[in-house]
Parts: structure tokens; C-alpha cells; sequence
């Protein structure tokens, strides 16, 4: 009942904010219709500045130079990734080309799939981003509630904690932590990368917390004190009402979660560094060494380059298909939710 | 709280009346007992967390600090030294810390302001209605995806952190002659890797989009209809309403700089030695807490200076 109200009302506002918009638009258009019919020395200045920042046309140029300028230092990289990857030998050594290969060559992929071990470093990967993701999501959201709703002794000392996390680099920690799991004998599995996570902690697990805490003190009070005269405790208000509505900070943390678990080489290699079995992000280190090594005894391989670039376009690769897929939700969820305040 | 809600001391004479307004307040003060356990038990895991994972380790890696560490089959052995480590670090032996610790900590100096700047004119711009605005904010998020990971290194490798227009005006030439020795190498070494600068800002430019989105569109309207232009507009209301999110960014930039696995002295934190290492840790965060604290003393200024006329 709540939140499908709750649903209308949202889509309600949108909507309205949309005409709202719309109204706007169409009245700045005839406003600069005015404009544009007599010729005198303000026309032309509003017609290149604007009356609005976002209106000129002298702006919008720069603006399009400057995005499209930025865009393409972000996507060189991968541009380059891409076609070196897919050079074979001649076109490698032959200066004409640049950035479109002659022909697509699928050797140096084939190698780093092999080189990378990447059907199971993908699977433990996979896992562990997956696992610390969902188990982040949900611990995260609840502690972040607590400290958002919620009353408990010493809260005050508790938040000094969160936000002593959130700046505390992680190798002050680190070396206790391993001595700790190895006591558990957690060393070289992924468990100490899962385990803290259930708990709102693991890796950004305070960052976290404080963007649920965000997200949920700017929700209106309302309801949970509708739901609560209707007799719901705060475990049923949490589930039932709070957490359906927070779709768009569950989008955005889950991503960041999966992608920096997914990315992140510093707690795997200190955590794991006796594995036969390594996440891909450490995979991509290990196979630089072993490039290095290869290099060093007489290089059998001409071309580090292609290989080193093949690894880590299959070690993006999932990251960019989830982001594809989830790249609507995650815009929107920045701009709806309180990322910040 | 439940005292508040307490009614006052009954008089003797309304016996009936007293026992139902003492039930009602009991009933409340219950409540607010079992909100208070409620909220125990939400917070709990955390707070469990919290003293694992995080405050054991950390007053263990003070301990450690002061230790010499031997790490046998049996178990860990500890002799004490005092404060042997934390002298040798600062004092005695310069390389361990110093060396890499200043020209990183300039590189930083001259990195943070860059990267507030950049991401906040990259956020207000993809705040703006124009053709194409999903697509660019699309590629504008790729960063967050890249930035984190063992990828961006191999980028640098590749050369990809250089604009060829900063070599071609030879900047670090005009640099290493107008500037000290000391700052032209990392101002440089920042314009050689200016690029990276930009990828660094993905999560900001993220803060900054959604920071945008909490002023209010009346009070543009507002400022349109007492004709206000665009730049007054910007440097009145835009950037003000913005200051709580540029002192959220330079937060989360600093603690970012300084937890990045690659940075110089937190590769140096290895299990070859424990106490060194945590001795070391230990000094590293003292001097994070100081840039975080300096940067939130700042803050408390602008703040005030800004509050009146708000």
C-alpha cells in the first residue's frame, strides 16, 4: 500500500516537474523569437551570450568544444586499448597505420586469455565483486539507517568512528589485519575480502555507509511515522518501506561496490599473495611480471604491447558490459539521490 | 527523551485518572526503550565490524609500531624499542619517508586544486540541457569505472597521460627555468600526467552533478527575472550554494591521494617489517589527519564568513 502511494506520488512530481520544464522551455523559445525580430546591437549580444548561461550561442560552441575535448581524452585510451589488441605483426611494425588495423588479428587475445588463467581468475573475480557488492548493499543500507533514523547509546562516538574510517588509509590496518586472518587461517582465500563486508566495513564500506546515511535523512519523516502509529517495528519499516524507495542509492552503491571490489589489486595481493587462484586485477600484475621475465631471458615475444593490452581489455570488459546495462539507473540515481546531502 | 515525555508528578486525589496516565507513560517509556534496542540491534553488526576490523587492528598497529616484531611458527614475538622506529623514520634515516613523501605531497598540492576545478566545470556544464547530454554523461562516468584499478598504470605506461600540446610548447623547459628545483619537478610531472589529473576527477565530477541538483531551479528563475547574467549568476549563486560540496570533494581527494595503493609511501608498508612499517603507517596518517583537519578548518571559515549573507 505505502509504496505503491509512494510510487504515484513520485511519478506525480516528475511529471509535474517535466511540464514545469517544458513550460519554460517553450517561453524562453518565444522570448527569443522577440529577440531575434529586431536588429538592433542587444539582439545580436543576446543571440552569442544568452540571456541564460546555457543559452548563447557563442556558449554553446565552447561548450561542445570543451565536452567533446574531455570525451575524447577519456576514450582515447580505450580507443588505443582496442585497436592495439587486434594489430597482428605487420601492422604493428608499419608506421602508416596508427589506429585502424589492416587486419583484425585475434592472437594476442587468445594468449592473454591463456596467460590471464581467465576462466577461473574471471570466475573468483566475479564472485568476490559480486559477493561484496550484495552483502555491501545490504549492511551498508542498514548501518546507514541506524545512523540516519535511528537511536542507540553512544551514537555520537559511533559516527566519529564512521568518519575516522572513511579517512583512515587502509595500511595503517593492513598488517594486523593479515597477521589476524592468517590466526583465522583466512590467508590466501578470499574470505578477508568478503568477511568485513558483511558488516559494513571491507573495502570504501564507510563511504558507503555514509551515502545510505545521506540518502535516508533526506527521505521525509513521514512515513516512517505513518507506518509506526500503524504499528510496524523498525526492522518492518526498514524493509518494507524504506528499502524499495531507495532503488537509486542501491544502483549506485552496488556499482561502486562491484567495480572498485573488481579493480581493486592492493587487499587481494596482500591478502592472497600465496594463491595459485588470483583475482584478475592481480592477474594483470603477475602477467607483467612474467612479460618482464620473458623480456629479460632473450623475448621470445616481440610485442609486449598488444598482449598487455589485450589483458586488460578482457579484465575491463565485464565492467563496461554492467555499466552498459546499468549505466540509465546509475545517472538517474546520482541525480535523484542524495549521493551527497 | 522519555523524561520530556513523562507527565508531571500525579496529585493524590485523581487516584483513577493517575494510574492510566502512569500506564500511558510507562507505554512510552517502553517505547522508547525498545526504539533505543531497535536501533542497538541495526547498528550492531557494524559497531561488531568496527571493533574487528578496524579498532583492534589499529591499536594493534600502534603496539607494533613501538615493537620489534618476529613473526616464529609458535606465534608472534615482541620486544619493545620505545620510540627507536618513529625516530629513525623522521630523524635518522631521511629515505625511507622524506624522499618520496615531499615530492608526492607537492604533486598533491598542485593535483587537488586542478582536480575541484576541472570536475566542477565538468559537472555544471553536463548539468546544462543540450543535444547529446546523455551520451557525454555516459563517457563522463567512464573514469569511476577505469580510474580505480591496475588498468590506469598500464595506461600511464603506454604514454597515454601526456598531451602532446604540453610537449610541443615545452612547458617543462619554461618551468625548470622560472621555478625552484623543487616544485618545477612535480608541476611537471603533474602537466606530464595531466591527463591522469582528469581521470582521477570521475567520482567528483559525480559529488559535484548531484551536489548541483540541491539548488533549488527557482532561484535561478529569480535571478533571471532581476536580470541577472550569467556570469553574476554563477559566481552569486552557483558557486556558493556549491561550497559544502567543494569541501565534500577536497575531503574525499585528499583521503583518495592518499589511500591510492600506487602512492609512494603506502607501497613501502610491507610485512618484511612490522614495526618500521606500522611505525610508518602511523606517521602517514598523522599526516593525513592534519591535511584532512587543515582542510576542514578552512571549511568551518568559509562557512562562517558565508552564513550571514546566505
Amino acid at each position: 500500500m505505502i509504496r505503491s502511494s509512494l510510487g504515484r506520488l513520485g511519478l506525480f512530481k516528475t511529471k509535474a516537474e517535466e511540464a514545469a520544464s517544458g513550460q519554460r522551455l517553450t517561453a524562453s523559445h518565444r522570448a527569443a523569437g522577440r529577440r531575434r525580430s529586431d536588429f538592433s546591437l542587444r539582439a545580436v549580444r543576446s543571440r552569442l551570450f544568452g540571456l541564460e548561461a546555457d543559452k548563447g550561442l557563442l556558449f554553446r560552441i565552447i561548450l561542445y568544444i570543451l565536452l567533446i575535448d574531455v570525451a575524447f581524452i577519456y576514450l582515447k585510451p580505450v580507443i588505443y586499448m582496442v585497436t592495439t589488441m587486434v594489430k597482428a605483426a605487420p601492422d604493428l611494425l608499419d608506421p602508416a597505420v596508427i589506429w585502424v588495423p589492416t587486419a583484425i588479428y585475434g592472437g594476442h587475445l587468445a594468449e592473454a586469455l591463456q596467460m590471464l588463467n581467465y576462466a577461473r581468475s574471471f570466475g573468483i573475480s566475479l564472485s568476490v565483486a559480486t559477493l561484496s557488492a550484495v552483502f555491501q548493499v545490504f549492511s551498508c543500507a542498514v548501518a546507514g539507517y541506524a545512523f540516519a533514523r535511528l537511536e542507540f547509546p553512544l551514537k555520537k562516538l559511533w559516527f566519529g568512528a564512521l568518519l575516522f574510517t572513511f579517512i583512515m588509509p587502509p595500511q595503517v590496518t593492513i598488517l594486523p589485519s593479515i597477521l589476524l586472518f592468517k590466526e583465522l587461517g583466512w590467508i590466501n582465500t578470499f574470505l578477508p575480502m568478503i568477511v568485513p563486508t558483511l558488516f559494513g566495513h571491507g573495502l570504501k564500506g564507510a563511504l558507503f555507509v555514509l551515502i545510505f546515511r545521506q540518502f535516508f535523512s533526506t527521505l521525509p519523516k513521514e512515513m516512517e511515522e505513518a507506518a509506526r502509529i500503524d504499528g510496524a517495528g523498525s526492522l518492518r519499516i526498514f524493509f518494507r518501506v524504506m528499502l524499495p524507495i531507495s532503488r537509486s542509492a542501491i544502483v549506485v552503491v552496488f556499482l561502486f561496490s562491484f567495480v572498485w571490489a573488481w579493480n581493486d589489486a592492493y587487499f587481494p595481493s596482500m591478502y592472497m599473495f600465496g594463491a595459485q587462484d588470483v583475482p584478475l586485477s592481480v592477474g594483470l600484475s603477475k602477467l607483467n611480471a612474467q612479460l618482464a621475465m620473458e623480456a629479460q631471458e632473450g623475448g621470445l615475444r616481440a610485442f609486449l604491447e598488444p598482449v598487455k593490452m589485450a589483458a586488460s581489455f578482457l579484465i575491463i570488459l565485464p565492467l563496461l558490459v554492467l555499466y552498459a546495462f546499468t549505466q540509465r539507473w546509475f545517472v538517474e540515481g546520482v541525480e535523484r539521490t542524495g549521493l551527497v546531502e | 527523551m522519555s523524561i520530556e515525555l513523562e507527565p508531571a508528578r500525579p496529585l493524590p486525589k485523581q487516584n483513577g485518572g493517575n494510574r492510566k496516565l502512569g500506564l500511558a507513560a510507562r507505554i512510552r517509556r517502553n517505547a522508547a526503550l525498545q526504539r533505543k534496542l531497535e536501533g542497538s540491534l541495526f547498528i550492531a553488526p557494524w559497531v561488531f565490524g568496527f571493533l574487528v576490523f578496524v579498532a583492534f587492528p589499529l591499536v594493534y598497529s600502534l603496539y607494533m609500531s613501538f615493537h620489534q616484531v618476529r613473526i616464529t611458527v609458535t606465534g608472534v614475538q615482541t620486544t619493545p624499542v620505545g620510540l627507536a622506529y618513529y625516530r629513525e623514520i623522521l630523524f635518522a634515516d631521511g629515505g625511507l619517508l622524506y624522499d618520496d613523501l615531499m615530492p608526492f605531497l607537492r604533486e598533491a598540492l598542485v593535483m587537488i586544486p586542478i582536480i575541484l576545478v576541472f570536475s566542477l566545470m565538468i559537472a555544471i556544464l553536463l548539468n546544462m540541457k543540450f543535444a547529446g547530454r546523455t551520451m557525454f554523461r555516459v563517457i563522463f562516468f567512464l573514469p569511476v569505472i577505469f580510474a580505480s584499478g591496475q588498468i590506469i598504470t598500464e595506461f600511464m605506461n603506454q604514454g597515454e597521460g601526456s598531451l602532446g600540446v604540453i610537449s610541443s610548447l615545452r612547458i617543462d623547459y619554461m618551468l625548470a627555468r622560472y621555478l625552484p628545483a623543487s616544485w618545477a619537478g612535480p608541476i611537471s610531472n603533474v602537466i606530464g600526467s595531466f591527463v591522469l589529473v582528469l581521470w582521477y576527477s570521475g567520482v567528483q565530477i559525480l559529488i559535484f552533478l548531484a551536489g548541483r541538483q540541491t539548488i533549488a531551479r527557482s532561484v535561478y528563475e529569480a535571478a533571471r527575472i532581476d536580470g541577472a547574467d550569467p556570469w553574476s549568476t554563477f559566481w552569486k549563486i552557483t558557486l556558493p550554494g556549491m561550497v559544502p560540496f567543494i569541501f565534500l570533494n577536497l575531503i574525499y581527494t585528499i583521503v583518495d591521494l592518499f589511500t591510492y595503493p600506487s602512492n609512494p609511501i603506502i607501497s613501502k608498508v610491507t610485512t618484511e617489517n612490522y614495526g618500521v612499517s606500522s611505525a610508518l603507517a602511523w606517521i602517514y596518517f598523522m599526516i593525513v589527519l592534519l591535511f584532512v583537519g587543515l582542510a576542514l578548518l578552512i571549511y568551518s571559515r568559509v562557512n562562517r564568513s558565508l552564513s550571514p549573507t546566505r
